[in-house]
C-alpha cells in the first residue's frame, strides 16, 4: 500500500517536473501565466497535497491543450506548505516574489490559509483554499480568497440534517481539540439547538492519548442515542475500540467525519464493530461529466480514483475556474481583473458548461456561463466560499454504503 | 528573489534571537533551558493581543519581553532546587503546559483556532512601507541591540560570575557569591529576548495558532547554537544562518534533484536535524566553529 | 457523578499508569547506571511496537509480537550503546542528553521514511469488557496488567537476585568505585541497554496493543514517562513505577474538576508540586543502589 503511494508520488512528481519542463519552452513564444500550486504535500495534509497538486497541472494540461486562456499558456509552479503556517509562509513569498505566479491555489489547512493570506492580499494575488475555518471568510476583506470546500459550519448543519433524518433525540458530541474538530461539533450543536434539540452531553479531548476511556465514560453516562464526532482517523479507531470493549450502550449510533469513518477504520476494527455508523462527506459532482472528465484524467495520472481524494477535485476547479476567469477578463490579465470575473463564469443563470473548452467557446460566443465544477456545482457566495453537497453513508458489514445525498441548498 | 530572501532573512533573524537568548543561558550559564518555545509563545500572544486592543507596536514588544521574563521567573527560582537533568525536563513540561494553556483558554486566547488578522508590523507603526522590510529592519536592530548588550554583559563582572558558575559553581560558592541570583537573572533575561522574538514573529506571520509553537522549534535553537558553538555569541548568528540555509535550501534541492518526494523530504529533514546533533555532540562538542577548549 | 464513575476513572489512571511506568522504569534504569535520561526511549518503543506489527504479517498473536517487539527492541538499544552513547560517556551527561534526544528525531525520521505516517493496526480480534461490580475490565487491559506486572518482576529480580544485577547496583552506586574494584563495567552496561530497551519495547507494543501503531507514538510517551521518573527520583525503579501510576491516576481522576483538554497538564502540575516540596523526588537518592 505505502509502496504504491509512493511510487505514486514519485511518479506524479517526475511528471510535474517533466510538465513544467515542457511547458516552459513553448511558452516562450507565447504568453504564459504563472500559477503558484501551494500544497500540503507533506506534513498532516500529506496525504492529500500530491494528488492536489497533480489535479492543478492536470488542469493547466487541459487549459493549455485548448489553445490556452485569452492565448496565455499556463505555467504551474509547485510548493509544499508543509501543513506548516511558518514554512507556508516562506513558500507562498518564493512563489510571490522568486516565481512572480500571480494566483496561489490549494492551501488545505486553516492555519496555512490564514498565514498565507496576508502577503498573497497584500501582493495583490488571489489566494484558493481548501480549508473549513470561518475567519477566513472574515479576514478577507478584498474579495482576494476563494473556499472550495465545505466550511465547518456547513458540516455541522449536515451533520444536524442528518441527525435529524434518523430521528435522533440525544445526541451527543466529542471533538478532537483543534479548529476543524471544534467547528463540526460547534457546527453541529448550533444548527441541532436552532431546530430546538438539545446536546445531552459534549466533550473536547487533547489528542495523542493512550486512551479515551474517561472521556468516553462522561458521553456514555448522559445515555445518548448518537454521538457527532469532530475527529480524525487515529482517535476515532480508539475510541470506538474502546466503546465497543465496554459493552456499554451496544445500540449507540456514530455520525463521523467520512475523513475518519472510511476504509481504513473498517481495516483497523472489522465489520462488527464498525456496522452502523454513519459516515459524512463533503462530495465531489460526481454526475457532472466534469467530474467524469476530471476522475479519468487523475486516475490515468496517479493511478488512485478521484474519489480517493476530495480535495483533488477542489484544486482542478480552482485551475479550471480561474482559466474560464482569464478568458472572460480578456484581454485584461492582471490578477485583479480576473479575480473580479470569477463570480462571472460561475453565474447560475449562465449556461452550464463542464469543461475548459466547452466554456471557452460559450465565452467566445458572447454567453454568460456557469461553470459545474468537478467538485461541486461551485456557487460561489458573497464571501467567496462553495457550497458542495454532503453524502450519508453507513457502514454495513465492512462496505461504506452510501444512502443518499444531502443538499443544503445555495444560500 | 530578493524580497523571498528577506523573508527568509526576517525568520532567520527571529530565531538567532532566540538562539542568542538560549546561549546566554547555556552557553555561558550552563541552565539547560528547553522550554524556548514556551516564553516564545507567550511574547507572540501578548504583543499579539496587546496591538490587536489598540496599544501601538512599542508597547506590545515591551509587555512581550515582561510577560515572557515574568513567565520564566518562578520556574527560574525552581532550577536553583534542582539538578541540571531534572530541570531539562521540567522544562520541556512547562512550555507544554504553557501550550496546554493558550489551546484551552479560548476566551482570551482563540483557543486552537488561534488569532488571525495581528497588525504587522508596518500597519502597526502606521507606515504605507513592505511589512517584510519594515519586521527586517526592526528585528535586525533587535538582534544587534542583544549582541551588544551580551557582549557587554560578558565583559563585566558579572559575566565572569556567571561563566565561572558554568564551569565551577562550588567555586563561585566558596568566593562568597550566591551563584543563585545570577542564575535566574540570566535565565529570565534570556526568556526575555525569546519573548521579544516571538513579538516579531507574530506581527511578521500576523496569525498565530498553538500548533505553531510546538517543541520542534526548541530543537532547532539548540541546533543553531551548538552548531555554532555554546558560549559564542558569533557562532548564534552562524549557527542559526547555517540552520536556515539547511531547512530552506531543501526546498531548491528539490529543483535539481526531482527524485526525492515532499513526503520524503520532511523525513529527511528531521533525519537530518537528528544526526547533526548526534555528531556534533559526539566529534565537535565545540560546533563548527569553536576550538577545543571554549566549551 | 457516582462511586462507580470514580472507580473506572481510577482503573483508566492505573492502566495508562503502568505503560508509562514501564518507559519510567527504562529511563531511569539508563539514568541510574549511565547517568542522563534518556530521550530516545520512546522512540524505541515505537520501533518496538513496528516490529510486532512485522510479526502480525506472518500471523502472529499477542505473545509473537510482545516477543518480538521487545526482542527487537533490546537489540537496538544494546547498538545505540555501542554505536553512541559508549563515545559518550566521557563527555558530560548533557552532551548524552543532546545526543539521545538527535538520535530519538532520527529513528523517527528513518521510520516515517519507510512506512509513512499512516496508523496501523495490530490485527488481534476485539473482545468485550467483563464486568467486575461497578468495574468494567477489558481483556486487553488484563493483558497489559500481567505484562507490565511481568516485566517489573524480572527487573526487580535481574537487580536483586543475580550478579549482574548487584554489580549493576554497585555501578549505580559509584561509578568509579566499581571500576576500581574490578566489575566489568562493559558488561554491566550491555544488560543494562538490553534491559532498559526491552522495557522499552514492552511498552511500546502493549502501547501499541491498545492503541493504534504510529511512529509519534513514543515520542508522546516520553514526556510522562520523564516526569514519573522524576516523581519516583531519578534512578529509583520502584519509584519509577509507583511515579508513572500516580501520574496516570491524577491525569484520569482530575477529569471531573479540570476537563479533558487540562489533565495532561496535571501530570505536570503534580510534579512541579512535588519537587517544591522535595526537589530531589519522592525519593532519596539514588536508590538502585538500595
Amino acid at each position: 500500500m505505502y509502496r504504491a503511494i509512493r511510487t505514486a508520488a514519485l511518479a506524479s512528481l517526475l511528471t510535474s517536473v517533466a510538465a513544467v519542463a515542457v511547458t516552459v519552452p513553448a511558452a516562450a513564444a507565447d504568453k504564459t501565466f504563472s500559477v503558484g500550486a501551494l500544497n500540503p504535500v507533506s506534513g498532516a495534509g500529506g496525504t492529500y497535497g500530491t494528488g492536489m497538486q497533480k489535479a492543478i497541472i492536470l488542469a493547466a494540461e487541459e487549459i493549455n491543450a485548448a489553445g490556452g486562456a485569452c492565448g496565455t499558456r499556463i505555467a504551474v509552479v509547485a510548493e509544499d506548505t508543509q501543513t506548516s503556517p511558518e514554512a507556508a509562509v516562506l513558500a507562498a513569498k518564493k512563489l510571490v516574489e522568486v516565481n512572480k505566479v500571480q494566483v496561489v491555489m490549494g492551501t488545505w489547512s486553516s492555519g496555512v490559509t490564514l498565514a498565507v493570506m496576508p502577503i498573497t492580499t497584500a501582493a495583490g494575488v488571489p489566494l484558493m483554499n481548501t480549508s473549513g475555518a470561518p475567519a477566513i471568510s472574515t479576514e478577507d476583506k478584498e474579495d482576494l480568497v476563494w473556499r472550495f470546500q465545505a466550511t465547518n459550519g456547513r458540516f455541522g448543519q449536515a451533520f444536524s440534517e442528518i441527525a435529524a433524518l434518523r430521528g435522533f433525540q440525544r445526541p451527543a458530541t466529542m471533538a478532537y481539540n483543534n479548529a476543524s474538530g471544534l467547528g463540526n461539533t460547534e457546527g453541529f450543536e448550533q444548527a441541532w439547538t436552532a431546530r430546538g434539540g438539545r446536546l445531552v452531553s459534549k466533550v473536547v479531548y487533547e489528542p495523542k492519548q493512550a486512551s479515551y476511556r474517561s472521556e468516553l465514560q462522561q458521553i456514555l453516562a448522559a445515555n445518548p442515542d448518537v454521538v457527532v464526532m469532530g475527529s480524525y482517523l487515529p482517535d476515532t479507531t480508539i475510541i470506538l475500540r474502546e466503546w465497543f470493549q465496554s459493552g456499554e450502550n451496544p445500540d449507540l449510533k456514530w455520525i463521523i467525519p467520512g475523513w475518519a469513518a472510511n476504509e481504513k477504520l473498517v481495516e483497523a476494527l472489522g465489520p462488527e464493530v464498525t456496522a452502523g455508523i454513519i459516515a459524512v462527506d463533503s462530495i465531489s459532482n460526481e454526475n457532472a461529466p466534469s467530474y467524469a472528465r476530471f476522475g479519468e484524467a487523475y486516475a490515468r495520472a496517479t493511478g488512485e480514483p478521484a474519489g480517493a481524494n476530495v480535495y483533488a477535485a477542489m484544486t482542478y476547479d480552482m485551475m479550471i475556474l480561474w482559466g474560464l476567469a482569464m478568458q472572460a477578463s480578456c484581454p485584461d490579465l492582471a490578477p485583479r481583473a480576473i479575480n473580479a470575473r470569477l463570480r462571472a463564469v460561475d453565474d447560475p443563470t449562465g449556461e452550464a458548461v463542464y469543461g475548459f473548452a466547452e466554456g471557452k467557446a460559450a465565452l467566445e460566443a458572447g454567453k454568460t456561463i456557469n461553470y459545474e465544477g468537478a467538485s461541486s456545482q461551485l456557487a460561489l457566495d458573497e464571501y467567496g466560499d462553495v457550497t458542495p453537497d454532503f453524502s450519508l453513508s453507513v457502514i454495513t458489514d465492512g462496505k461504506i454504503v452510501r444512502e443518499r445525498v444531502v443538499s443544503l441548498g445555495v444560500k | 528573489m530578493e524580497a523571498y530572501l528577506l523573508a527568509v532573512a526576517v525568520i532567520a533573524l527571529i530565531y538567532t534571537l532566540l538562539t542568542l537568548g538560549l546561549n546566554l543561558q547555556y552557553g555561558f550559564t550552563g541552565l539547560i533551558n528547553f522550554g524556548v518555545v514556551g516564553f516564545f509563545a507567550i511574547g507572540a500572544y501578548t504583543s499579539g493581543l496587546t496591538v490587536l486592543a489598540g496599544w501601538p507596536l512599542p508597547v506590545g514588544l515591551l509587555l512581550a519581553a515582561l510577560a515572557a521574563a515574568l513567565a520564566s521567573w518562578p520556574v527560574g527560582l525552581l532550577s536553583l532546587r534542582l539538578r541540571i537533568e531534572y530541570f531539562a525536563i521540567v522544562m520541556l513540561g512547562y512550555a507544554e503546559t504553557i501550550r496546554l494553556v493558550v489551546t484551552s483558554e479560548s476566551w482570551l486566547t482563540g483557543g486552537v483556532r488561534g488569532i488571525a488578522g495581528i497588525p504587522s508590523t508596518s500597519a502597526a507603526l502606521g507606515l504605507q512601507a513592505d511589512p517584510t522590510l519594515v519586521t527586517f529592519a526592526i528585528t535586525l536592530a533587535a538582534v544587534v541591540a542583544v549582541i551588544l548588550v551580551t557582549r557587554h554583559l560578558i565583559a563585566s563582572p558579572f559575566g565572569r560570575v556567571i561563566r565561572a558558575i558554568r564551569d565551577d559553581e562550588d567555586a563561585v560558592r566558596a568566593l562568597g557569591k550566591h551563584p543563585g541570583r545570577f542564575k535566574v537573572t540570566v535565565f529570565v533575561l534570556g526568556n526575555a529576548v525569546a519573548g521579544l522574538a516571538g513579538a516579531l514573529y507574530a506581527h511578521y506571520i500576523t496569525y498565530i495558532s498553538p500548533d505553531q509553537f510546538v517543541s520542534l522549534l526548541t530543537f532547532y535553537i539548540w541546533v543553531a547554537m551548538i552548531m555554532g558553538g555554546a558560549g559564542r555569541i558569533g557562532g548564534a548568528v552562524v549557527g542559526t544562518v547555517v540552520l536556515m540555509v539547511f531547512v530552506e535550501g531543501s526546498r531548491f534541492v528539490r529543483d535539481v534533484m526531482p527524485g526525492v518526494a515532499e513526503v520524503e523530504m520532511s523525513s529527511i529533514r528531521l533525519g537530518v536535524i537528528g544526526l547533526a546533533l548526534m555528531l556534533l555532540m559526539r566529534f565537535r562538542p565545540q560546533g563548527i566553529l569553536g576550538t577545543k577548549g571554549n566549551p | 457523578m457516582g462511586s462507580a464513575y470514580l472507580i473506572n476513572l481510577a482503573f483508566n489512571g492505573v492502566i495508562l499508569g503502568l505503560i508509562v511506568a514501564l518507559a519510567a522504569l527504562s529511563i531511569t534504569l539508563v539514568f541510574g547506571i549511565a547517568r542522563f535520561p534518556n530521550a530516545a526511549t520512546g522512540d524505541v518503543a515505537t520501533v518496538g511496537a513496528f516490529a510486532g506489527l512485522a510479526v502480525t504479517a506472518t500471523g502472529g498473536g499477542t505473545a509473537a509480537i510482545l516477543g518480538f517487539g521487545v526482542l527487537t527492541a533490546a537489540g537496538l538499544s544494546l547498538l545505540f550503546y555501542l554505536i553512541l552513547f559508549r563515545g559518550l560517556a566521557d563527555k558530560p551527561p548533557v552532551a548524552s542528553l543532546i545526543a539521545s534526544i538527535g538520535l530519538a528525531f532520527f529513528v523517527r525520521a528513518v521510520l516515517t521514511f519507510f512506512v509513512g505516517h499512516n496508523q496501523q493496526v495490530y490485527p488481534l480480534p476485539i473482545v468485550r469488557a467483563v464486568p467486575f461490580g461497578p468495574l468494567r475490565v477489558q481483556p486487553t487491559d488484563l493483558q497489559v496488567i500481567a505484562v507490565a506486572v511481568l516485566a517489573l518482576a524480572a527487573v526487580f529480580a535481574l537487580l536483586h537476585l543475580t550478579a549482574i544485577g548487584r554489580r549493576m547496583r554497585a555501578v549505580a552506586d559509584n561509578p568509579d568505585l566499581a571500576r576500581a574494584s574490578g566489575i566489568a563495567a562493559t558488561r554491566v552496561l550491555v544488560v543494562m541497554w538490553l534491559c532498559a530497551g526491552a522495557l522499552a519495547g514492552v511498552s511500546g507494543t502493549l502501547l501499541g496493543i491498545k492503541t493504534v501503531v504510529s511512529p509519534e507514538m513514543g515520542w508522546d510517551l516520553l514526556m510522562p514517562a520523564f516526569a514519573a521518573t522524576i516523581l519516583g527520583t531519578i534512578g529509583n525503579p520502584v519509584g519509577a513505577v509507583l511515579g508513572g501510576l500516580l501520574i496516570g491516576l491524577a491525569q484520569e481522576l482530575s477529569t471531573p474538576i479540570v476537563g479533558f483538554t487540562y489533565k495532561i497538564g496535571v501530570g505536570f502540575l503534580v510534579l512541579l508540586l512535588m519537587l517544591l516540596v522535595r526537589p530531589q523526588g519522592l525519593f532519596a537518592g539514588n536508590a538502585l543502589v538500595r
